[in-house]
C-alpha cells in the first residue's frame, strides 16, 4: 500500500546545527504512527515539515501524496493538525472560532464542529481566553478534527494537560483511528503511546533510530535477570542482539532482542548461569536501551562541513 | 464486563484482553450467548489501538471462547466455559510453579514449602 506520509532524505538545518539529520519515514495508511524523542531530537521540525510550515534543505517531504514544500497549503487543507501550544484568536468565543475556520473548509464544517464542541462540553459562548488549557486542547482538537480529516497530525497532543483530559484525547484519536484514518503523533507520553500507537519511531538528534511495529519490538525484546554462577564469567555472546546491559557482581540483567525459545532453552542449560528470570519490558525501558544506544556509540560520524564550524 | 489495562504489566496488552476474557468466563460473568463489545466501542473505551483489540478478539476466537454470529458481532461460545477453567487452572499452575521454583532457589525443602502452604490455606479459611 501506498504511504500516506513519507520522507525521504530529509535534512533540515538552523545554522550549523541539523534539526532534522537525512531522515526517511513512511507511515502507511490506517495506522497510529507515534514518533518519539527527547526534547530537541526532531520531532516539531518533522512534522512542520510535513505541513509545509518548514522547507527543508535537502530531500522530499510528501502527504497524501502532495509535496509539503511547494503545496503545503493543499497538505494543509487535506489534514488534521493540532500544533503543542495551538494558536487561536483569544478574542473570539468558542461558536466564533468554529464559525470562521469553516470558512476555510468545504460545507457541513461547522455542523460538525459543533457537534465535537457539545461531545467535548464547550462552552460555545465563553471567549477563547478565559477557556482552561484543556479547553483549549479541545477546541483546537474539534477545529481539526471537523472537515474529517484523512490524516490526523498531533504535535505533542496531551502534554501540560490534566489526566481526564488526556484521556477523552486518547479516547477520540483511537476512536479516529478505528475509523480507518491514519494517525500520526508525538508524544513524551510512553505509556499512552504504548496504549494507542501500531508503530513508533524513534528520533535521536534529528536521526532515525529504530521505525517498527510496537508488536514486534515487545515480541521480540525481552528483559533477562540472570545471576552468574559462582565464578564464571559471562559469555561474550547470547545468541541474540544486546541492546543494553548492567552487571553489578554475580547480577547482569541485559535487554536482549531476537532471543528464540531454543536459544533461551540453551541459555538455562549454560554451565555459567545459576538462575534467570526473563520478563517483557515496557516501551519505556525499550526507548531508553534504544536511546542509550544511539547515545554512546551508533551515532553517524559528523560530516566534514559541521567540523569546520566547531571551535 | 470490565477490563483493568496496564501497559507496564510485562504482558502485552492484547493477551491482557484475551485473559481477562477468559477469566471473566471462567468465573461465570460472562456466559455463553452474551456479546462482547465490538472492537471499536472497547478501544474507545480503554483508549487502546483497535488492532490490538481486533488481534486480542482473533486469538479468543481461534482459542473457542468467542464466535461470530452473522452480522451482529462475538458472541461467547458454547463450551467456552469448560476451556476457560482448564485455561485458568493451567494458568494458577504456571504461577505456582514459579513460586514453587524461588522457593527451591531459597533453599526450603519440600516440607518447609508444604507446611508453608498449609499453614496460608488455614489462613485464608479462617479469615473467609
Amino acid at each position: 500500500m501506498q504511504p500516506v506520509i513519507r520522507l525521504d532524505d530529509v535534512t533540515k538545518r538552523y545554522g550549523s546545527h541539523r534539526a532534522v539529520d537525512n531522515l526517511t519515514l513512511k507511515v502507511p495508511s490506517g495506522v497510529v504512527y507515534a514518533l518519539l524523542g527527547e526534547n530537541g531530537a526532531g520531532k516539531t521540525t518533522t512534522i512542520r515539515t510535513l505541513l509545509g510550515l518548514v522547507a527543508p534543505d535537502e530531500g522530499r517531504a510528501t502527504v497524501l501524496g502532495l509535496d509539503s514544500t511547494r503545496q503545503g497549503h493543499l497538505v494543509r487543507s487535506r489534514v488534521g493538525y493540532v500544533a503543542e501550544r495551538p494558536t487561536l484568536y483569544d478574542w473570539m468565543t468558542v461558536s466564533e472560532i468554529g464559525w470562521f475556520t469553516s470558512g476555510f473548509y468545504p460545507s457541513g464544517f461547522y455542523d460538525r464542529y459543533l457537534k465535537l464542541a457539545a461531545q467535548y462540553e464547550l462552552p460555545l459562548k465563553r471567549k477563547i481566553k478565559h477557556l482552561s488549557k484543556g479547553m483549549r486542547a479541545k477546541v483546537a482538537l474539534s477545529l481539526a478534527l471537523a472537515h474529517e480529516p484523512e490524516v490526523l497530525i498531533l504535535d505533542e497532543p496531551t502534554s501540560g494537560l490534566d489526566t481526564l483530559v488526556r484521556r477523552e484525547f486518547l479516547e477520540g484519536m483511537v476512536d479516529i483511528a478505528a475509523a480507518g484514518r491514519t494517525v500520526l503523533l508525538s508524544s513524551h507520553q510512553i505509556g499512552e503511546v504504548e496504549r494507542v500507537a501500531d508503530r513508533i519511531a524513534i528520533l535521536h538528534a534529528g536521526w532515525l533510530v529504530i521505525d517498527e511495529k510496537l508488536d514486534t519490538l515487545k515480541d521480540e525484546i525481552r528483559e533477562l535477570n540472570v545471576t552468574l554462577a559462582a565464578g564464571a564469567r559471562p559469555p561474550h555472546t547470547l545468541g541474540g542482539e544486546i541492546l543494553s546491559e548492567r552487571r553489578h557482581q554475580h547480577q547482569w540483567q541485559l535487554l536482549v532482542r531476537g532471543l528464540d525459545d531454543e536459544a533461551l532453552a540453551a541459555l538455562r542449560a549454560a554451565p555459567w548461569l545459576q538462575e534467570l528470570g526473563v520478563r517483557t519490558p515496557s516501551l519505556e525501558e525499550i526507548f531508553v536501551a534504544y536511546l542509550k544506544r544511539a547515545d554512546e556509540g551508533h551515532r553517524p560520524a559528523p560530516t566534514a562541513e559541521e567540523e569546520a564550524v566547531l571551535p | 464486563m470490565l477490563f483493568h489495562i496496564d501497559p507496564n504489566n510485562g504482558l502485552a496488552i492484547y493477551e491482557q484482553i484475551a485473559r481477562q476474557v477468559k477469566f471473566a468466563v471462567a468465573g461465570g460473568s460472562l456466559r455463553s450467548g452474551h456479546m462482547v463489545p465490538s472492537v471499536r466501542e472497547l478501544a474507545k473505551e480503554l483508549a487502546i489501538n483497535p488492532n490490538t483489540i481486533a488481534r486480542a478478539y482473533r486469538q479468543l476466537q481461534d482459542d473457542g471462547v468467542l464466535e461470530a454470529v452473522r452480522g451482529t458481532g462475538l458472541e461467547v461460545a458454547p463450551g467456552a466455559l469448560e476451556r476457560c477453567r482448564q485455561e485458568r487452572l493451567d494458568l494458577i499452575r504456571a504461577r505456582l510453579r514459579q513460586v514453587l521454583t524461588e522457593a527451591r532457589q531459597s533453599q526450603l525443602d519440600p516440607d518447609e514449602i508444604r507446611a508453608l502452604v498449609e499453614a496460608e490455606l488455614s489462613l485464608m479459611h479462617q479469615e473467609a
